[in-house]
């Protein structure tokens, strides 16, 4: 899934993706029933194909911050874990060159019963943080998501938006090429977020690349030059970050109007 | 990502295996007063029951029976707990799995790494107190020890990976795992010498691949003789075979594992 050439061409490219779930309106789960259901004839499982997404092409350039708009359930996390390639398409291909970092389940990785400290650690080498990267970004990594005391309180104690800086700190320190991130620039307070956008512009400016999944439309607009709107698996619109946003936020309205 | 071998991909993620174990251990050890204690505990207290009843009660035939049981049991103590933690071990990083990519079985390898570093501690203990009260001597054969904990984890790391994916598809195996351990307490040479069970018996016996494994520790650890070359050979190829089947089972279906986990 790797492209040849890590320094030119584009950072992402998914072609023709398609990603089929099967929804399963009853699963065998128990020896028990498979049996039962063998000796009867029945179908062990019954179950329909529910595609998640549908016929998706997108090329994301190096240094080119792309975000994923659309309702719930449109596909825009799918697309995020077929590019940190935790997903297998089931038709297409996903390319990707440069080092990955992830945000998609916030806090996911952490262990509750750990410590900030020790969840640094670990949060660290599920990012990818080389050891002695980590021990150099330590003390940055802790500065910026505004731990300070409470590093060696173990993380159940934390509150959410705790949590989530957390994550997100060690998370742009690891320094990777392409950075995904789901819904997450919509947590913590807003000194918080102020810190976040600051630090995703260096990340821009550093000739990061970025692929973001939000609902604030704003923070999409300032930050990104394309967007794509997806709907029910289906790109519904992509292209310049002002018209599809203005389109989207149009389709909105009306449902809106319709639904009231 | 898709075409790179399984063995280059684990050593590139060898930073997440380590704090993966490292944290296993610190969760389970860090906030409790007797520490590892408990992991001695539990498997000396059985060891007294076993002693006492196979020593007095069913007396089996073997001098310094305590001897020849402590030889064998943790190693079986060890294949034992890495079976139970490989039918949960999927579904409890199912939310790492899915916002993180990294090749499923680190998962497997972290589970019985961390096993592993209790067994060792267990072991060294043991072979302290077989050095010192059962061969008086430091017995030549302990240099092959480094060998057969090898040919455990493999075999055990084999063993996992059919069962970490079948028990995300079937419930039933977190059920049937603890019936099938029992029996298999009862039909490997824990308590008792492979001498034992009669001689016609004794072919279909060996189809069971722990019997070999704990024969080994029994002959290193208790006689404090070198194994024959047949026996190290054989066992190193089953457990060797079992692994790559275990594997092959394991690609097929972590996938779709990933995602129902």
């Amino acid at each position: 899934m790797r492209s040849p050439d890590p320094k030119t061409g584009p950072a992402v490219v998914c072609r023709g993706v398609v990603k089929q779930f099967y929804l399963y309106s009853h699963r065998t789960t128990s020896l028990r029933e498979w049996f039962i259901r063998s000796a009867l004839g029945r179908p062990i499982h019954i179950r329909h194909a529910e595609f998640s997404l549908r016929d998706f092409n997108l090329r994301v350039d190096r240094g080119e911050t792309v975000a994923l708009i659309g309702p719930n359930g449109g596909g825009k996390s799918t697309v995020l874990r077929l590019i940190a390639g935790i997903y297998t398409p089931t038709a297409g291909t996903v390319e990707t060159s440069g080092r990955i970092a992830a945000v998609i389940e916030l806090g996911a990785g952490f262990n509750m019963e750990l410590t900030g400290a020790e969840n640094i650690e670990l949060y660290g080498s599920i990012m990818g943080l080389g050891r002695d990267r980590l021990a150099r970004h330590f003390d940055e990594i802790v500065s910026f998501a505004g731990i300070g005391k409470f590093i060696e309180t173990p993380v159940k104690y934390y509150s959410s938006g705790m949590m989530a800086r957390l994550a997100f700190s060690v998370a742009v320190n690891a320094q990777p090429e392409i950075l995904l991130l789901d819904e997450v620039l919509a947590v913590g307070d807003q000194s918080f977020q102020e810190k976040c956008h600051e630090r995703l512009r260096a990340f821009q400016a550093g000739g990061g690349t970025m692929v973001i999944v939000s609902h604030d439309l704003n923070t999409v607009s300032a930050f990104c030059s394309r967007v794509v709107w997806l709907e029910s698996g289906l790109t519904r619109m992509g292209g310049d970050a002002g018209t599809v946003v203005e389109a989207y936020r149009a389709s909105a309205d009306r449902g809106g109007r319709q639904a009231g | 990502m898709k075409h790179t071998p399984i063995l280059v991909e684990l050593w590139r993620f060898r930073g997440l295996l380590r704090s993966l174990v490292v944290r296993d251990l610190k969760v389970k050890y860090q906030r409790s007063l007797l520490g590892l204690v408990w992991t001695l505990l539990n498997p000396l207290l059985t060891m007294v029951i076993l002693v006492t009843v196979f020593t007095y009660v069913l007396r089996i035939q073997v001098p310094h029976y305590w001897a020849y049981l402590l030889s064998g049991f943790f190693a079986w103590n060890f294949i034992q707990w890495t079976l139970y933690q490989s039918t949960t071990v999927l579904r409890q990083h199912a939310s790492l799995s899915r916002s993180v990519y990294y090749p499923p079985e680190i998962l497997i390898l972290s589970a019985s790494l961390s096993k592993l570093v209790e067994f060792l501690l267990e072991i060294v203990i043991v072979m302290i107190a077989l050095v010192a009260f059962h061969h008086r001597a430091i017995p030549s054969s302990l240099i092959l020890f480094p060998v057969i904990v090898a040919i455990q984890l493999i075999m055990a790391i084999g063993l996992m990976f059919p069962l970490a994916v079948f028990s995300v598809l079937y419930y039933d195996l977190q059920h049937a795992l603890p019936i099938v351990i029992t029996s298999l307490f009862y039909i490997s040479p824990v308590f008792y010498p492979v001498e034992m069970i009669p001689e016609a018996a004794r072919p279909y016996y060996y189809l069971n691949p722990l019997v070999g494994v704990l024969e080994l520790f029994h002959v290193i650890l208790y006689e404090g003789r070198w194994p024959s070359l047949t026996l190290l050979a054989s066992v190193s190829a089953v457990a060797l075979a079992i692994c790559a089947c275990g594997h092959a089972v394991f690609k097929r279906y972590k996938e779709i594992c990933v995602e129902i986990a």
